[in-house]
């Protein structure tokens, strides 16, 4: 593969555009999808491409090809010329320089390459009926899925970075529907590894379908300012929304919340937040970033106070520093942006059910609808449906849903007030968190 | 096989930044078997690729009789003046595309001095499809695509709000020129600056106000989502079994029309090579069909509906939506809000989720106000609406003939294809408000 990211940089250079980076990946992935017990989809992708940056004094641009032939690269070289040439220059805009040497992180694990669909579906059944046998009220298990990926990313550029990898990595998830009297509530899990043998697809059925039926029953609750214990796949959600304004480049064109805010109290002093793109386990390390930039640990809220900003490249530059290597890329169409590997919310632990045990009155949010589109990561607003259980009087008493939950993210982080002890991993952004419980949010029901 | 060539224009900081484009091309095969479906796809288009493809789909059907059949493939179907494109995109120099940008920013910073920043974008897409089946049928479905959005955030000391405003259609460069670029602009500016005057919203049950256009998302949330045969044929549907039944108030009819001419969710085939269609879903209440791809229609031994849609060839057809619309009626919008002496008046939302099986929904409201003795009053912000699909349709009591079609992007099982939603203004009778005041 470097012989053609070498043919695109000199391909460029002959064409007068002397300052280039060259992104490629190759990969192939399997998605199996079981529904009663059969096999409902099975999808084996291969997947190959690269994208070329041309930075042309100070002006980007940006083009991308899955055809690797020689017509293609020409033309691809010469499509990112033309490109910078509509974008505006910006004196922070420049190739990456090399940053160092790749962190110590190996994301791949060669047992995966074993793995057969027969196993494949083997496992993703199991996931189905450890779901359907968890309990009578299960209705259907509407999507099982299993899916993995293994893939290769090589980067090169004019300014002498120059490296690859490999990565893998495999998940299973399941969606239950239970019903009872005519009401139907819904639960999810994931398991997630770099092999089939780190996989727990028994735990994974079972903790959907607990998660969907004990929400049978449930019931708007009475409007209310209260504590609410956010549970960590809820509590995962909300600082997925709240990193993107963690990203310098947020906070450099003024639609970040944090702005201004280095060195003050953002939340609640017991909070500890990091970027850590280094970890053994985390699903988002890697030895570099998409700009060659080795992955490194960026503590981002310390004692509730705000330590600083996630940066690629560019944004480093703007600031007058070094990127903290988090110019993620999605894939070889998309270029780098600001973006978080493995966030790690951590602090002092509280066993959940004492923090259950001494609430007089609140809400344990196991689901919340709408935190994508019901959040606004620029205003820091936020008002999403949410499910879940009513504590009253240390217990959890009757579960609720149809109920709202409305704040402001800063109000939030600052009102955060403890963390239980049941941290995991949750996937769609790789963050590891425990519950967190905030003091006097909105919830509004009847 | 699919070939797409795409062109994306961003500007933001008042600057066009990285301007990316490219072309990805691909083959995808999918074998059905009795109730399995295998698919496999290459981004390789030689013949190693496509048989890399071909063999995996075989391999994970080594069980099957290993017969062989000839299949003859006749003519190739197309429709190429179903959509028709004035301006061929990339006829286009892109500095002319990229004057447009620049043009939005400089409508959407003089809207006001609390104007802190514009994010214009431009994008344009060319796919050509060619879609071929053991049925016989050979479709060649070549499509264009233009779009052209504008977010504007206003700032007054700490209170910071955003508008967001977007135009796109089955169409070409004729879509946008500079005047709709600033038109588009200044609406997502002065929607921002609406919202920094906004107190916030009250929360309980009450009145609710749809506007035209962006309204429409209630009924694709709300509705559309649960119509869709994959969530049917599993139970995972508060509609199913319904067919005949009365689900909305009387004065609701509804469609779904992949064939609106040059609609931003409309194509000439779907990505199954069936011809789009306009399908009536409600008419007067009563729930009158389903949105089928051919696997779910061949399963309910149903008619495809031309729903049957992909992202690309990386991925799986399944049922979606297109544009999907109540029907207006004869009200206007001031009767509507007259008629209203206390409720929430949502002008224009943020997005939204659903829960096919139970229907339960949410959305953001980007744009709302409060409506008092029959007038729209304060802007109100950080409100959502929370309820339940046949509910809300059953409630809606009032529709206006005021019909518009918004666009945007629909995203599901990790796939996004381009939808318009649409309809009239509206009223449901009570809706739970989620607000913080």
């Amino acid at each position: 593969m470097f012989d053609i990211l070498d043919t695109v940089l000199e391909g460029a250079r002959a064409k007068g555009a002397p300052d280039v980076e060259v992104f490629a990946e190759r990969s192939s992935s399997r998605r199996i999808k079981v529904y009663r017990q059969e096999v409902e989809q099975l999808t084996a992708a291969q997947r190959r491409g690269l994208g070329v940056r041309v930075f042309s004094g100070g002006a980007v641009g940006h083009a991308y090809t899955s055809d690797l032939g020689d017509a293609a690269l020409d033309a691809v070289v010469q499509r990112a010329i033309d490109h910078a040439a509509v974008s505006d220059s910006d004196e922070f805009a420049a190739v990456p320089e090399p940053a160092g040497e790749p962190a110590d992180v190996h994301p791949f694990d060669v047992r995966l390459t074993r793995a057969t669909d027969e196993r494949r579906i083997e496992l993703a059944m199991s996931v189905e009926a450890a779901a359907l046998a968890a309990d009578p009220r299960v209705k259907t298990v509407e999507d099982t899925m299993y899916a993995d990926g293994d893939g290769e990313v090589f980067i090169a550029s004019s300014a002498g970075v120059r490296g690859s990898y490999r990565a893998n990595q495999c998940y299973a998830f399941a969606y239950v529907l239970a019903e009872e009297d005519g009401q139907v509530e819904t639960g999810y899990s994931y398991t997630v590894g770099r092999a089939l043998e780190e996989l727990d697809p028994a735990a994974c059925g079972r903790e959907a379908a607990e998660r969907a039926c004990r929400l049978l029953g449930a019931r708007k609750c009475p409007s209310m300012k209260a504590p609410v214990v956010l549970d960590p796949f809820v509590s995962a959600a909300f600082f997925g929304v709240l990193s993107s304004a963690l990203a310098a480049d947020a906070v450099q064109k003024g639609r970040s919340l944090f702005a201004g805010r280095e060195g003050r109290q953002v939340a609640g002093e017991i909070l500890e937040l990091v970027d850590d793109g280094t970890l053994a386990d985390g699903l988002d390390s890697a030895p570099f970033d998409g700009e060659g930039t080795p992955c490194r640990r960026t503590p981002l809220i310390s004692g509730g106070v705000l330590q600083g900003f996630l940066y690629d490249t560019y944004t480093g530059r703007k600031a007058g520093r070094g990127s903290t290597g988090n110019g993620v890329r999605g894939s070889y169409s998309g270029l780098p942006g600001v973006h978080p590997t493995n966030l790690v919310v951590s602090g002092p632990a509280t066993p959940l059910a004492d923090i259950i045990d001494g609430m007089e009155r609140g809400v344990l949010v196991t689901d919340a609808v709408g935190v994508h589109s019901g959040a606004n990561p620029i205003s820091g607003e936020f008002s999403v449906g949410i499910s879940g259980f009513l504590i009253e009087g240390g217990k959890l008493t009757t579960p609720v849903r149809e109920v709202t939950l409305a704040g402001d993210i800063l109000s939030m982080l600052t009102s955060v007030r403890a963390l239980g002890d049941d941290a995991r991993w949750v996937p769609g952004g790789s963050i590891l968190t425990p519950s967190v419980v905030i003091d006097g949010m909105a919830i509004g029901g009847t | 096989m699919e070939d797409r060539d795409s062109l994306g224009l961003r500007l933001e900081d008042g600057r066009v930044e990285q301007t990316s484009g490219g072309r990805e091309v691909g083959a995808a095969v999918r074998l059905l078997s009795g109730e399995h479906t295998y698919y496999a796809y290459s981004d390789a288009l030689d013949e190693a690729g496509m048989a890399a493809a071909a063999d995996a789909v075989a391999a994970a059907v080594r069980a099957g009789d290993g017969g062989s059949a000839v299949i003859d493939l006749g003519p190739v179907r197309s429709d190429p003046g179903r959509h028709a494109v004035q301006v061929p995109p990339e006829t286009v120099a892109i500095a002319r595309k990229a004057q447009l940008v620049r043009a939005g920013n400089e409508a959407a910073r003089a809207a006001g001095g609390e104007i802190v920043q514009a994010i214009v974008g431009y994008g344009d897409t060319r796919q050509k499809v060619l879609i071929a089946n053991s049925l016989g049928d050979l479709v060649y479905d070549d499509r264009t695509r233009t779009r052209f959005t504008a977010q504007v955030v206003a700032r007054r000391g700490d209170v910071i709000q955003t508008g967001h405003e977007a135009v796109g259609g089955s169409a070409g460069f004729e879509l946008v020129d500079e005047a709709t670029a600033r038109v588009v602009a200044t609406t997502a500016a002065e929607k921002a600056l609406t919202m920094l005057d906004s107190r916030p919203a009250p929360v309980g049950a009450m009145p609710v106000v749809m506007a035209n256009g962006f309204g429409g998302t209630l009924f694709h949330e709300a509705c559309g989502h649960g119509l869709e045969a994959d969530a049917i044929a599993k139970g995972a549907s508060i509609y199913a079994g319904k067919l005949g039944e009365v689900v909305a108030a009387p004065i609701v009819s509804a469609y779904d029309d992949g064939s609106l001419p040059n609609g931003w969710g409309s194509q000439a085939f779907d990505d199954e090579g069936v011809p789009t269609q306009k399908t009536l879903v409600i008419e007067d209440g009563r729930l009158t069909g389903y949105l089928y791809d051919r696997l779910r229609a061949r399963e309910a031994g149903a008619t495809p509906t031309g729903n049957g849609r992909r992202q690309s060839f990386r991925h799986v057809p399944i049922p979606r939506m297109t544009t999907t619309y109540v029907a207006p009626g004869d009200a206007t919008a001031a009767d509507i809000i007259a008629a209203t002496p206390r409720g929430f008046y949502a002008k224009s939302l943020a997005g939204g989720q659903v829960e096919p099986a139970s229907g339960n929904f949410v959305f953001g409201v980007a744009e709302g106000y409060l409506i008092e003795n029959g007038r729209i009053t304060s802007p109100l912000r950080g409100a959502t609406l929370v309820g339940n699909g046949i509910d809300i349709l059953m409630r809606i009591d009032m529709i206006a003939a005021d019909f518009d079609v918004k666009t945007g992007v629909c995203g599901k099982d990790g796939q996004g294809v381009p939808v318009g939603t649409g309809q009239a203004t509206l009223r449901i009778a009570e809706m739970t408000v989620g607000g913080t005041g």
